[in-house]
C-alpha cells in the first residue's frame, strides 16, 4: 500500500522547528484536500511532510474592533462561522461557506487556498484581494507582513523558506460581495469569481479569480467606476463597464475555455453588485 | 510512523505511509467496504466517513493526521445486526436507495448534518449534500426522507432492525 514507508511525516511544535522541516525540503500539510490529489495530476506525493496545525494560534480567529487575525490553519467552515452577519465581512463570508464542498470546507484551510500557487480557482484569493488582506509570514529572519498583491506576486519565491502564519483583516470595508461561476464539468471549482469590496471612503477595489493563472485586481474598471457619481454603481452599469474594460486573458482548462471565463465576468460583476449590501454614505 | 486512532469505537493502529489515504486503509486493511473510492477528488462524496462527528472525505485524508481522532465508517453507524441509526432506517422505510453506490456516503454526510440542524429546511438540506453526488439522480426522494425524518423527531432505532 505504501509508496514510502520512509516518508517523514512531522507534526510541528513551534514555528522555527516548522521553518527548519520546510528548509530541509518537507512540504506544508494543511488540510490535505489539494496535496492528496497529486497522484491524480501525475505528481508524486512529497517525499517530506510538516503539519502545522497543532502550533499555538494556527486555529485561532482573533475578532477586534479594529482588526480580524485569522490563524493559517483556521478552516473555511470555522471562517465563515465566525465572520457571518459581521459588516463588510459579506464577500469573505460567501467566498469561505460557497468553496468546494461541505465536507471539505471542514478540513480545508485558510493557509492552504492561499498557498497553493497552482490552484488557481481559489475562492479567498480574490475574496482577500478585494478586502484588502494583509498576510503574515514567518521567515527564518524575522515576520514579514505583505499586502495580498505584494504577496501574491512573490508567493512562490517566498514560499521556498516562509511560512504563512496569519492573515490580517482590517475593519474598514463597508461592504462586500463575492459571484462565483461553478460548473459542475468543473468539479466543485468556480470557472470565474468576482470579489468587489467598499471600504468606508468609497473606494471599491475589484479582484478577479480562476480567469487567469492568478487571481488579480481588475483596477481599469475600479479606476472607471471610481469616476462615477455617487454610491456603488448600479449592477447594470457595473457590468456595461466591465465589458468596456476587459482586459482579461482567460486560461484554458478542461473545464472552460478562455473566452469563455472572461465572456461570464460581466454577468459575475452585476451579480457581485447586486448582492453588495447598501451603503448609507460615501465619502 | 505508527497512527493510533479509534475506528468504530476500537483503539486500531496504522504502521505505514503516513500519506496513505484513510480510504484504502478502510477498504484494504480492515475490509470495511461501505466507502468508496471514486473520483479520488473530494468531489463526489462516496467515501464520506465522519472523523471526530464531522463527515469528511476519506479519499483526501492521510493517516498521519488521524493520530488520536475518532473515525466512523458506515459500518460503525449501523451494521445491520443492531438497530439502524433513525436516518437509516428513514431512507430504508422511504425506499430512496438505488443503486447504492453514493448511499453509505450519503447516510454519513446527513447523519451528522441532522444530528446538528435538526431544524434544518428543505434548502438547507440540499446545501448539506452538495458534496454527494448520487448518478442515479435520486436527490427529491433522498431529500423527502430527511426532510420526513427531521418532522417526526429521532424515529425509533429498532423500528427497522431487520431492514
Amino acid at each position: 500500500m505504501s509508496q514510502s514507508v520512509e516518508r517523514q511525516f512531522a507534526v510541528a511544535d513551534s514555528i522555527d522547528a516548522a521553518l527548519s522541516a520546510r528548509r530541509s525540503g518537507a512540504a506544508v500539510l494543511a488540510g490535505g484536500t489539494w496535496m492528496m490529489r497529486d497522484p491524480r495530476r501525475g505528481h508524486d506525493l512529497p517525499d517530506a511532510v510538516v503539519v502545522l496545525s497543532g502550533l499555538s494560534g494556527m486555529t485561532d480567529i482573533a475578532i477586534d474592533p479594529d482588526e480580524v487575525v485569522v490563524g493559517a490553519s483556521v478552516t473555511h467552515e470555522a471562517l465563515a462561522d465566525a465572520l457571518r452577519g459581521s459588516a463588510g465581512f459579506e464577500g469573505v463570508v460567501v467566498a469561505a461557506e460557497g468553496a468546494a464542498n461541505p465536507a471539505i470546507r471542514r478540513v480545508a484551510t485558510v493557509g492552504g487556498n492561499l498557498c497553493t500557487p497552482d490552484f488557481s480557482a481559489a475562492d479567498l484569493v480574490p475574496a482577500f484581494l478585494a478586502y484588502g488582506a494583509m498576510v503574515e509570514l514567518a521567515t527564518p529572519e524575522r515576520t514579514l507582513i505583505l499586502n495580498m498583491a505584494e504577496f501574491l506576486k512573490q508567493r512562490r519565491e517566498l514560499l521556498r523558506t516562509a511560512i504563512l502564519t496569519r492573515i490580517h483583516l482590517r475593519r474598514d470595508v463597508a461592504a462586500s460581495a463575492h459571484a462565483r461561476l461553478p460548473l459542475r464539468k468543473a468539479g466543485d471549482y468556480p470557472v470565474a469569481i468576482v470579489s468587489v469590496a467598499v471600504d468606508g471612503e468609497g473606494a471599491i477595489r475589484i479582484a478577479v479569480g480562476s480567469v487567469e493563472e492568478q487571481a488579480r485586481r481588475w483596477t481599469s474598471l475600479e479606476n472607471a467606476l471610481t469616476r462615477l457619481p455617487g454610491l456603488p454603481a448600479s449592477p447594470e452599469r457595473a457590468a456595461e463597464l466591465a465589458r468596456e474594460h476587459m482586459d482579461f486573458s482567460g486560461r484554458d482548462g478542461v473545464e472552460a475555455e478562455g473566452w469563455y471565463r472572461c465572456q461570464v465576468l460581466p454577468a459575475l460583476v452585476r451579480r457581485a453588485f447586486a448582492c453588495l449590501p447598501k451603503l448609507e454614505t460615501r465619502a | 510512523m505508527s497512527v493510533t486512532f479509534r475506528l468504530n469505537g476500537q483503539t486500531t493502529r496504522f504502521h505505514d505511509d503516513p500519506m496513505t489515504p484513510l480510504i484504502d486503509v478502510l477498504r484494504r486493511e480492515k475490509f470495511l467496504t461501505g466507502a468508496k473510492p471514486v473520483c479520488r477528488e473530494g468531489f463526489c462524496g462516496a467515501c464520506t466517513v465522519q472523523v471526530d462527528g464531522e463527515a469528511q472525505m476519506a479519499c483526501l485524508k492521510p493517516m498521519g493526521l488521524l493520530d488520536g481522532r475518532e473515525v466512523t465508517t458506515i459500518e460503525g453507524l449501523g451494521n445491520g445486526r443492531e438497530p439502524l441509526h433513525p436516518l437509516q432506517v428513514a431512507f430504508a422505510a422511504a425506499d430512496v436507495v438505488q443503486c447504492g453506490m453514493c448511499f453509505p456516503g450519503m447516510v454519513m454526510a446527513l447523519s451528522a448534518f441532522v444530528r446538528d440542524h435538526p431544524e434544518a429546511d428543505r434548502t438547507a438540506i440540499k446545501t448539506a449534500m452538495v458534496g454527494n453526488i448520487c448518478r442515479c439522480t435520486g436527490y427529491e426522494r433522498i431529500i423527502d426522507a430527511v426532510v420526513d425524518h427531521l418532522k417526526d423527531g429521532a424515529a425509533p432505532k429498532a423500528e427497522l432492525a431487520d431492514v
